[in-house]
């Protein structure tokens, strides 16, 4: 054997052998203790012989006058049972050549065409096919010694007919590894790479808020208790824009600090999109002034800055900041204060 | 002083009975002296008697138990309002024997013209279809059968039996926890397309068959279990005997 | 006369006598337990069948038109061209709805057929050895059919299965690490992807479908080769099968169960309606709806992440959102502990070679315990995953509902699986006591751990293995 076919040495190598090492010995261990338990275990008995095979073999279950039962009213029977299957298809292809719709009418028929014709070929298995018990033999799925020699042998043997085989080896997994390559990175064409608008605030200050009609909000539009749902000017209907905008009484807020200017009499606005799973958070409980998700149904306190108060949801919506400009409409004061909808890896 | 007795009253028994039959013949024409006085004033008694419960413009007070008066400012139909005084439908008292037909009659024309602001005509259903899946599908659920809201166990109601008045009048109130709609949220005509979509869905055709409550993939889960267990009976039957 | 012409004539060209007079022979035990994967076969067939006929009528693109059809309610609504052709199938189309409700119908029910045929196969332990490769196909072919019914109802767009599919955004958003690349990957990143319903659509009715369909011959093929179990009785042992032949009894049940599967299903189609997309309204970004679950079979998902606390994992400046628990990693737990079970069982077993005979699940007490807690705890979790609509039919409050099933989603496993360990021991000793009378060819001895195995040699015994050798002993290959 020439030197370049001489197994490579090195670290990595030895690594992997000494993991698959690792890996023997603890199966090796597991058997082991089974073979244990075993041993304590009383012995077993001889095998049984195998029974003839072949239909001829098989033995009847029946009697000759268990056979012959519903001979006449059975036949009517199941003969009933025919009839109003044909009748059922029937009636479906009269049905639907007429052009009748209904679903309950096409389907009904149907349905008894085929449970018609189901229990008659039931009933003529249960009373008029013969219950044979057949036992057939099962033979080994280990092939024999000699079998699976001959098997190794025909797989060694072409194999030996070729030449250099380690280098060939080396060139297959290489052939392969550039190949697994190639299609992995196609994958990238099924979508992109993560954009930046994962991780936008949406708004930008001065930006109007707008109904989905396109309407501007003022301070009059709402009362205490009302909320209505808004966008950016050009964005209505977007899916991660959409804010929810509600008034309550101004002095039941309790924002924190920071952000104690952010709701111009008495209007909050929060990104509509639940930070648990992303519905949209559509009920809005006046009483206590709570936003609600349908979905899993968590909670989020409006008066404190969304945050949860129940429910499976675990970060608060994201607020936006409000003030009013000289025309009295509504507008954002900049972006939320952080990415809309649930969270992910590196949303901070 | 002694009180004296009737045989000794100074006024003789026929006498007495005499003016009762003069009064009780006089009381028609008593009530059509009544009648022919000026009309009753419809404003004075809704201020008096229904202002309490369904406020002064009727717009709907709510109590913290289900006892409330709900919003009157869609109740066009006089002839509806005049049964509703009578008879007190739910939790409202019947007034038939507080007022006198006539005083029914003009609170009832009171209402349906002054307090009745909110049109329901114009409406576009297929709008109004939109509209109440932006808004009201989220806590009344799609098919209007009520919804189960996470907080102090109160459930959305279902709006299966609620008339168009009704409706109309508790999408600008706002009843107890439901948050009020005004006229920046929908206006007039979005309002009355909003209430033409929910009748329709209130029986909507169903033309799939059985709508399992419209309980949606809930019911539907549970019949198809019933759909397998019926198939295992089907099973048991065709192996029946069989020892495996 | 015609069949034996026609058989000659196949014959003379592919030499199949001898293969189909022992197809003919071929044994199947009777036990209803075993027709359990053939309604999941049978409901498969359909799915296909139906299929085939929603497929042409289906128009899988995103592009937005107004609606102005035959369902008056919608008209002037935003509609994808998608949901307006599930419309036209459903109200235009002669017995559309009829074969469109007969599919999701047969999809419910293939899904519920699988879960008691895989709740079955587990019970009796038919997973072992010959029959690991089966079990895995099978788990598989269950998580196949689970996301082909997902996809299947998904593109429908309609407002229900739309807050679903951004569900399923969300969850895979949370996955640590990859979350952002898979969203991007599967679904382009933005919601609502134009791209989605196309892609769902191959996926649905084509490649999927060729997945089952192949891992489903090679798990026929299987149960053909390696020959059915038998439930413990006369004559049934390792070395022998014993049921009936494939021609002409087997042949006339089996095709009369998938007669009566058609009926079920045909008669639900005909009288139950399913997925009323006209109600739910088209799938649009601001609308939402209370009273939203997936199909049942992701039920369990959807409850677990109802009752999932809000519990954040901030690792640094990084975050596992708290919807990657209940659902990524409860799922992902519970599908490796399935796959894995076989091997699992095996280390604790004293069974050698070929196991053809099955055990009564009251013979395997911990493991039937153990399988009947895991039952419960999904049940709770489906019930979880109804709990509003179960509140709103009950005119219940959904906070004390929701209270009480996260209690139990604990002690409702374990107090199944302490009930079910007592009545499998009961009846083991019930059993044992009545064991003289049973079998005259092998003989029952009683084990002190779990199982009650006919006794004879393993198969093994008889045979050894050739001895394990490289091709090349001497050379390194």
């Amino acid at each position: 054997m020439s030197e370049n076919e001489k197994r490579p040495q090195g670290g990595l190598s030895a690594f992997l052998e000494l993991g698959l090492g690792l890996l023997d010995i603890g199966w090796t261990t597991l058997k082991f203790l089974g073979t244990v338990v075993d041993r304590l275990l009383p012995a077993k008995v001889a095998p049984e012989p195998i029974p003839e095979s072949g239909r001829a073999a098989d033995q009847e279950m029946e009697s000759e006058s268990q056979m012959d039962r519903h001979e006449r009213w059975g036949t009517l029977f199941v003969l009933c049972f025919f009839i109003v299957a044909v009748l059922g298809g029937v009636g479906f292809v009269i049905a639907y050549w007429m052009g009748v719709t209904s679903t309950a009418v096409l389907g009904g028929t149907l349905a008894l065409f085929f449970g018609g014709m189901g229990v008659t070929l039931v009933l003529w298995a249960r009373w008029w096919m013969s219950h044979k018990e057949a036992v057939e033999p099962r033979h080994v799925l280990q092939s024999p010694p000699s079998e699976q020699e001959d098997e190794a042998a025909a797989f060694c043997g072409g194999a030996h007919e070729v030449r250099r085989r380690r280098l060939l080896k080396w060139m297959g997994l290489t052939g392969v590894g550039v190949l697994v390559a190639m299609v992995v990175s196609l994958m990238r064409s099924l979508g992109l790479s993560p954009d930046l608008s994962l991780y936008s605030r949406i708004w930008k200050g001065g930006q109007r808020l707008v109904t989905l009609d396109g309407k501007p909000v003022s301070l009059s539009s709402l009362e205490p208790g009302s909320t209505v749902t808004v966008f950016p000017e050009d964005q209505v209907g977007s899916e991660r824009s959409q804010t929810v905008l509600i008034r309550v009484k101004e002095q039941l807020l309790q924002l924190p600090a920071e952000r104690a200017s952010w709701a111009p009499g008495g209007y909050v606005a929060y990104s509509r999109v639940c930070t648990h799973a992303g519905c949209p958070v559509g009920e809005f409980e006046a009483e206590q002034s709570l936003l609600l998700c349908p979905c899993h149904q968590s909670t989020f306190d409006v008066l404190r800055a969304a945050a949860p108060t129940g429910g499976p949801a675990a970060r608060p919506l994201p607020q936006l900041p409000l003030y009013v400009d000289a025309d009295g409409t509504l507008r954002a004061g900049g972006g939320f204060t952080s990415p809309p909808g649930p969270g992910f890896w590196d949303i901070s | 002083m002694a009180k004296r007795g009737l045989r000794e009253s100074s006024m003789p028994v026929p006498c007495f009975f005499l003016i009762s039959l003069l009064m009780m013949l006089a009381s028609p024409f008593a009530a059509a002296q009544v009648e022919s006085g000026p009309p009753p004033d419809g404003g004075a008694i809704f201020a008096d008697k229904c202002a309490m419960c369904h406020g002064e413009k009727g717009q709907g007070i709510a109590a913290v138990v289900s006892i409330a008066g709900p919003s009157l400012q869609a109740e066009h139909d006089a002839g509806w309002v005049m049964t509703a005084v009578e008879s007190g439908p739910s939790h409202m008292p019947a007034f038939s024997r507080v007022f006198s037909v006539p005083e029914i009659r003009a609170v009832s024309y009171y209402v349906s013209t002054q307090i009745a602001v909110i049109p329901l005509t114009g409406g576009d259903i297929g709008e109004g279809g939109k509209l109440f899946r932006v808004y009201c599908a989220t806590c009344h659920r799609t098919a209007v059968r009520g919804g189960a809201l996470a907080f102090a166990g109160r459930n959305a109601p279902a709006l299966t039996d609620k008339s168009a008045a009704l409706v109309a009048g508790a999408i600008r109130w706002g009843p107890g926890t439901m948050p009020a709609f005004p006229p920046a949220v929908l206006d007039d005509q979005q309002l009355a397309s909003v209430v033409q979509y929910v009748k329709f869905v209130q029986h909507p055709p169903d033309p799939g068959g059985n709508p399992l409550k419209y309980h949606g993939p809930v019911s539907e889960g549970c019949v198809g279990a019933v759909g397998l267990l019926i198939l295992i009976g089907v099973a048991g039957w065709i192996e029946r005997g069989g020892k495996g | 006369m015609i069949t034996k012409k026609l058989s000659r004539w196949v014959d003379s060209r592919v030499h199949a006598a001898k293969f189909v007079k022992s197809a003919l022979n071929h044994v199947f035990p009777d036990h209803w337990s075993f027709m359990l994967g053939e309604i999941a076969l049978y409901s498969f067939m359909i799915l296909v069948v139906t299929g085939i006929f929603l497929m042409l009528f289906f128009h899988a693109s995103s592009q937005t038109v107004i609606y102005h059809g035959s369902y008056h309610a919608l008209d002037g609504a935003v509609v994808s061209v998608a949901y307006r052709s599930v419309l036209h199938i459903s109200l235009d189309v002669p017995a559309g709805l009829l074969i469109r409700q007969m599919h999701h119908w047969a999809a419910l029910i293939f899904l519920w057929a699988i879960l008691a045929h895989l709740a079955r196969i587990f019970l009796t332990a038919a997973y072992r050895k010959p029959r690991e490769m089966n079990w895995l196909i099978g788990l598989t072919l269950l998580v196949l059919a689970l996301v082909n019914g997902f996809f299947g109802y998904s593109i429908a767009d309609d407002l229900l299965s739309g807050t679903g599919l951004r569900i399923g955004y969300s969850i895979l958003l949370s996955v640590p690490v990859i979350g952002p690349w898979l969203t991007f990957l599967f679904m382009g990143g933005v919601l609502p992807n134009p791209d989605a319903i196309p892609r769902m659509y191959a996926l649905h009715i084509f490649l999927v479908p060729a997945l089952i369909a192949g891992l489903l011959a090679f798990h026929l093929g299987m149960i053909w080769r390696q020959l059915h179990t038998n439930y413990p009785g006369p004559k049934r042992t390792n070395r022998t099968i014993v049921g009936s032949r494939l021609w002409p009894s087997y042949t006339a049940k089996s095709v009369g169960l998938l007669l009566l599967v058609l009926a079920v299903v045909t008669a639900l189609g005909a009288f139950a309606q399913i997925d009323p997309v006209w109600i739910y309204g088209p799938y649009q970004p601001a609308d939402i709806m209370a009273g939203a679950q997936p199909d049942w079979y992701l039920g369990w998902v959807e409850g677990a992440m109802r009752l999932f606390p809000g519990v954040n994992l901030h690792l640094g400046h990084w975050l596992v959102p708290e919807l990657f628990f209940p659902a990524v990693l409860m799922p992902s737990l519970v599908f490796g502990g399935l796959y894995l079970w076989p091997f699992v069982e095996k280390l604790f077993s004293r069974d050698e070679g070929d196991q053809n005979v099955l055990r009564l699940p009251y013979e395997q007490p911990i493991k039937t315990a153990l399988g009947v807690a895991f039952f419960v705890f999904m049940l709770v979790l489906l019930v979880a995953g109804g709990d509003d609509i179960i509140a709103v039919a009950a005119d219940s409050s959904l906070v004390e509902m929701r209270t009480m099933l996260r209690v139990l989603v604990f002690v409702a496993p374990i107090i199944a699986a302490v009930l079910t360990y007592l009545v499998c021991a009961r009846m083991r000793l019930k059993a044992a006591s009545s064991v003289g009378d049973v079998q005259e060819i092998s003989v029952m001895e009683e084990r002190p751990n779990d199982s009650v195995i006919p006794s004879e040699a393993p198969l093994r015994s008889q045979l050894d293995e050739a001895p394990d050798r490289t091709c090349d002993e001497s050379s390194e290959l």
